[in-house]
């Protein structure tokens, strides 16, 4: 019988009771799922990160601590991968500072130095602030999306919303929100699933957009980066130029302070490594030469041997020492003068050889021993009265080759004391010792010495500041300073050099063209003047000229602030090495009697004034030539002397004096100049002719045959009349009067006229057109200065590969900006579904 | 449902099928050949498909691709840095042109050197670590994508990834690491290897339970040593660029391999520039600061290495927190 299985359950009826339990406070359904058996993921707590496409200060110092926080997990070994994505970009600034930190100290100049900091900086500013300009603003602007969107996860980390288009949250788009965009992207209203359609169009446009940003992020920062230090460092070398200035000025006016960084004492501590191994022991010629290298190092080559002698001198306690040395020396040279005339016999068996003198030495008990250059007949006595003895037992021996006695004893005692065979030999053994008296006298000069070469430094370092021959020195700002403005009041442009710049002849007729364009208009002529005049005269605010000028410009001598300080530090230190015995070393660096030249006080001051000079010339020599340019197109027949000669000549002087002022070198004006005209000029002498500032030659250029005619001197002469002899223009005047330059720019041309006209082959022999130059050729060549049709081609090429820098690299940031934007409208492009009907 | 991926075929015919190296996610050796050959890979597919795939806008588009595609303005910026110097060096007067194209060059030589130093040095620290914990922080595998077809005639739609099996700390590859036993491979060879080198021991139960924390904790100090080190030893390529010895070879520099005798010296002169210009960087140049930044760069770049390289192996043999290892004889969730 089979078990009725539903019997049992009838006769079995449930007893079993459920209990109702209270529901949980607060229950949430969502947990208590998730709390079943399934796993599942955990509710999106995250949230959509609102923001102006700049990253506000507090993300980025939000941002930092939380890197910082990565860094601290890491070490931990528990950090996730967003931490270790974030201490990435923090490596990737270490980096980029190790690197700027590195060639900063391989820069040699301020501003090359901080444009390193400058580039970096904005190459990683580029980098965030290009796909937010170029790519982020655009499509939000076009499609109504933003590309670069970022939200906050459950874990409170920030991240890119579009990063993985795999993995996007859409849920954190409300449905509104969704919709919104939607309609921005004019997605059709009554299309099915019309979310997920603005969401695909969505992602396809950011998907698009980060690979725009990648290809284009290669180029971006790396152009951004060289156009922003291009336009940076103007400002940044003004201001670096006005801490130096200032930091020289400090110098100035306190030596002692800015020459604590030089006391390193490098003398004094090198004599006393040297006197610790070599104290108390003989002062050889070995010891002085080193004690000497230690010194001369530090001084100029001419001060350095004068200090060579005194050192000598210094050492020496007066007295020669007689050594095993002394003794051979002597043996040598008595065996030298006896060379000649002396048979081989007589050589051999009467002088004593070098073995032969040390016993005879030895046995007068006279090595060791030292004597004053007065007593050096005692050895002289014991070295004669030996050959004396030998020679006699060999004139017994050779009758027939007996020597005079007598003669013998000239042969060596009638030399000079240069010559003398004893004291040549006594005089290489100068008796000196290291010990503590003559130390202490050596340390004391080493300090004499170290504390002024410490002050000379510091007299150099404001000297090279201001007026050094090396970038961005203060003269070398202004002179970059002045040569662009100059090229920029000129109206020189980059079209204009665009394809004459290699070429200094076509760039001087450029210059020449647009001289005499600006020469022929009283306006125009005025406003350059005074514009180049301000410009110029701002030397004088850099460096003042009661610091440091050149006097022969100020027509002034006294001492400026600089000559002052140099005096001060160079007399003191003069008249203190004088003490201490170094008299040739003190008139080395002050001069004798008080006469300068050839000293190292002249040579301290004449850089920096010398320097004055160059460059202030230069400058003055272009404004003289635009002033003459003004005169000539102004009205060239009120320029002098000029109704006796005939209008062929006058063409040829006005042209000779254009192209001397524009091109002519220093040795142009000494023999080398060469002008090429008729030598049979047409009588006329009818008045010139001038239209926009050029001559009209009715006869120049035109004569075949041409050649220079060394014989009129009258012709060079007038040209320097005319250049700089005569006053100049009245425009001109005017300008220069009220600027800072007036007296300057009036010694100049007085100097050029006298100095350079006045020497002897001033372009032929015996056309001087002044009494007497008493310069050298290296004032000559200052005041001549660079030649303005240099500067322009030097300048020009410059400004040229700037400006060509510039819009090359300009065009190719503005073409990919403007690529990078217009490919807005072809992204996000999507069939639309059907509408429904 | 999930399918199983492997059966799945979208081809029409077996002449569509794209014949690919791997047919599922397989892990690869870490050896120079391999690590060249995803260079060129992800190189290639940077420059060709991925931009392909971005610009067109594809639902495949991922953020592997996104990243591969970092090499891109990588190469371009270095290309564009060193035309920013050379590109309009061809207008400017012959003085101005060299002095302008030595620093190109140099600049180019700095960028080269960047990638390569940055590149390299993370060896400097996964190598070490890898001998003193065995565990392998670069090593690679090929994953397996299947894409959505583009349209209803796009059938191909697998294709390859190279990732590192410890490029997500949280989600590792740790299933890549377990042995094949259909090959005779004991199932948990890999991290009984590193177990022992880690000093726990062998024959463990679950070597793989005990060892997997403590890799997770090793990937992760070491990939700080490597984020923080290898910039800084990208600076001392740049350093090392920047010297002046390199300015000898600049003046012999052809890349016209075709001609081998002047091919030929420039090497030579590259091999010397090298050498002249690494010992250029240690010694310096001036006084003071600039005389010694060399060594201070190089030294700050290999104190960083050497002090990740210690953080990534200290601690390794303390026992892992009870809290870490899974308790098979519980459940995973709370019932």
């Amino acid at each position: 019988m089979s078990t009725n299985l539903i019997q049992n359950y009838i006769s079995k009826p449930v007893t079993s009771t459920q209990t109702q339990t209270k529901p949980k406070p607060q229950f949430d359904i969502q947990q208590e799922l998730n709390n079943r058996t399934f796993i599942k993921p955990l509710r999106a707590k995250g949230t959509l990160l609102n923001g102006n496409i700049f990253a506000s200060p507090k993300y980025a110092f939000d941002n930092t601590i939380y890197s910082i926080k990565a860094i601290k997990h890491a070490a931990a070994g528990n950090a996730n991968d967003h931490e270790l994505g974030k201490i990435n970009d923090v490596g990737l600034v270490g980096g980029g500072l190790a690197i700027a930190g590195y060639l900063f100290t391989r820069r040699t100049t301020p501003l090359t130095k901080g444009l390193e900091f400058v580039g970096l900086g904005t190459f990683l500013a580029s980098m965030t602030i290009w796909p937010k300009v170029a790519i982020q603003l655009p499509a939000y602007l076009i499609h109504g999306v933003n590309v670069q969107k970022k939200y906050q996860d459950s874990f409170g980390r920030v991240k890119p919303f579009y990063q993985d288009p795999q993995f996007i949250p859409w849920d954190l788009y409300s449905d509104e929100e969704i919709q919104k965009i939607g309609n921005r992207l004019r997605v059709p209203k009554d299309i099915p699933n019309r979310r997920d359609f603005i969401q695909e169009k969505m992602k396809k446009i950011a998907v698009q957009n980060n690979t725009l940003w990648m290809l284009t992020a290669g180029f971006a920062p790396a152009i951004m980066t060289g156009l922003v230090c291009n336009g940076v460092t103007p400002y940044l070398n003004r201001y670096l130029d006005e801490i130096k200035n200032k930091k020289a000025d400090n110098i100035l006016a306190n030596v002692e302070k800015a020459s604590k960084k030089y006391q390193t004492h490098p003398i004094e501590n090198a004599i006393k490594e040297i006197t610790k191994t070599n104290g108390n022991k003989p002062i050889t010629r070995e010891l002085t030469e080193q004690i000497a290298d230690v010194f001369a190092i530090h001084l100029d080559p001419v001060t350095s041997e004068s200090f060579r002698k005194d050192l000598s001198t210094f050492l020496w306690d007066g007295k020669y020492s007689i050594t095993e040395q002394t003794a051979k020396d002597t043996a040598k040279n008595i065996t030298e003068v006896f060379s000649k005339g002396f048979s081989e016999n007589f050589l051999k068996e009467v002088l004593p050889n070098e073995e032969q003198m040390l016993q005879l030495f030895r046995d007068n008990n006279i090595v060791g021993t030292s004597l004053k250059p007065v007593e050096f007949k005692k050895v002289q006595d014991i070295v004669v009265n030996e050959i004396i003895k030998r020679a006699e037992t060999f004139n017994q021996a050779n009758p027939d080759n007996a020597e005079d006695i007598k003669y013998i004893k000239k042969v060596i005692n009638s030399h000079t004391t240069n010559e003398h065979p004893i004291i040549k030999a006594l005089s290489t053994t100068r008796s000196a010792i290291l010990d503590s008296a003559v130390q202490t006298k050596l340390n004391n000069t080493a300090k004499i010495f170290d504390d002024f070469k410490a002050k000379n430094l510091a007299l150099d370092e404001y000297a090279l500041i201001k007026t050094g021959s090396a970038p961005e020195t203060v003269i070398a700002n202004y002179w970059n300073d002045v040569s662009g403005e100059i090229l920029k009041t000129l109206g020189i442009q980059y079209k204009d050099i665009e394809k004459i710049r290699f070429d200094r002849k076509l760039m001087g007729n450029l210059l020449r063209e647009r001289l005499e364009t600006i020469a022929s208009d009283k306006a125009a002529y005025e406003k350059v003047m005074k514009n180049l005049v301000e410009k110029i005269s701002t030397i004088n605010t850099k460096i003042k000229s009661g610091d440091i000028n050149s006097h022969m410009l100020k027509g002034d001598y006294t001492p400026t602030a600089y000559e002052e300080k140099v005096n001060t530090i160079f007399t003191e230190y003069a008249s203190e090495i004088r003490k201490a015995g170094f008299n040739r070393t003190a008139d080395a660096i002050v001069g004798k009697n008080g006469n300068e030249a050839g000293s190292y006080i002249a040579v301290q001051k004449a850089f920096a004034e010398e320097r004055m000079l160059g460059v202030k010339s230069s400058f003055f020599r272009l404004l003289n030539t635009l002033d003459f340019f003004r005169k000539v197109a102004d009205d060239p027949n009120a320029l002098r002397t000029f109704n006796k000669v005939p209008r062929e000549v006058k063409e040829e002087l006005i042209e000779m004096c254009k192209i001397i002022s524009l091109e002519g070198h220093s040795s142009d004006h000494a023999t080398k100049f060469y002008m090429m005209r008729n030598p049979s000029p047409n009588a006329d002498t009818s008045p010139l002719e001038v239209k926009n500032g050029k001559i009209v030659n009715k006869y120049f250029g035109k004569a075949n045959g041409t050649t220079d005619i060394p014989g009129d001197k009258f012709f060079y002469q007038n040209g320097m009349n005319f250049m700089f002899g005569d006053g100049i223009h009245k425009d001109t005047q005017t300008i220069i009067d009220n600027s800072s330059i007036n007296e300057e720019f009036a010694n100049y041309r007085r100097l050029v006229f006298e100095k350079v006209g006045g020497e002897e082959y001033f372009w032929k022999k015996r056309h001087k057109v002044f009494g007497y130059s008493d310069v050298g050729s290296d004032i000559k060549f200052l005041l001549t200065g660079i030649a303005p049709d240099e500067l322009i081609f030097k300048t020009g090429q410059q400004h040229f590969n700037t400006t060509k820098w510039l819009k090359t690299f300009g065009y190719f940031g503005a073409g990919l900006l403007g690529v990078t934007v217009l490919a807005q409208f072809f992204f996000g492009r999507m069939k639309n579904p059907e509408v429904k009907k | 449902m999930i399918l199983p991926v492997n059966s799945i075929t979208f081809s029409a015919n077996d002449k569509d099928k794209k014949s690919l190296e791997y047919t599922h996610d397989t892990l690869l050796k870490n050896n120079i050949a391999t690590r060249m050959r995803i260079g060129v890979d992800k190189v290639t597919n940077a420059f060709t498909v991925y931009p392909a795939k971005g610009m067109k806008g594809s639902k495949n588009a991922n953020f592997y691709e996104f990243l591969t595609m970092g090499t891109v303005p990588y190469l371009l910026g270095s290309g564009t840095l060193m035309m920013m110097f050379n590109g309009t060096s061809k207008h400017y007067a012959p003085f101005q042109r060299v002095m302008s194209r030595e620093t190109g060059n140099k600049l180019a030589m700095g960028v080269l050197f960047y990638g390569i130093m940055k590149s390299v040095s993370k060896s400097f620290v996964s190598e070490p670590v890898k001998m003193l914990t065995g565990v392998d922080t670069e090593r690679p595998y090929a994953k397996v994508i299947y894409e959505l077809p583009e349209d209803i005639n796009d059938t191909d739609i697998m294709s390859i990834e190279h990732h590192k099996v410890f490029e997500s700390v949280e989600f590792p590859r740790w299933d890549l690491l377990y042995g094949d036993e259909v090959k005779g491979e004991k199932r948990n060879y890999r991290y009984d290897k590193i177990a022992k080198k880690l000093g726990l021991g062998s024959n463990l139960n679950d070597s793989d339970q005990e060892v997997k924390p403590k890799i997770k904790n090793i990937v992760v100090k070491s990939n700080l040593a490597k984020n923080i080190s290898s910039y800084l030893w990208a600076a001392v390529g740049v350093g090392l660029a920047f010297q002046e010895p390199w300015e000898k070879y600049f003046q012999v520099m052809t890349f016209k391999f075709w001609k081998g005798k002047q091919f030929g010296k420039s090497l030579k002169s590259f091999g010397k520039s090298f050498v002249e210009s690494a010992k250029s960087l240690w010694t310096g140049k001036g006084k003071g600061v600039e005389k010694h930044a060399g060594k201070m760069l190089v030294g700050i770049a290999a104190l960083s290495t050497i002090l990740g390289v210690i953080n990534s192996v200290t601690g390794i043999k303390k026992p892992a927190k009870a809290s870490e290892i899974v308790k098979k004889n519980e459940g995973y969730v709370k019932a």
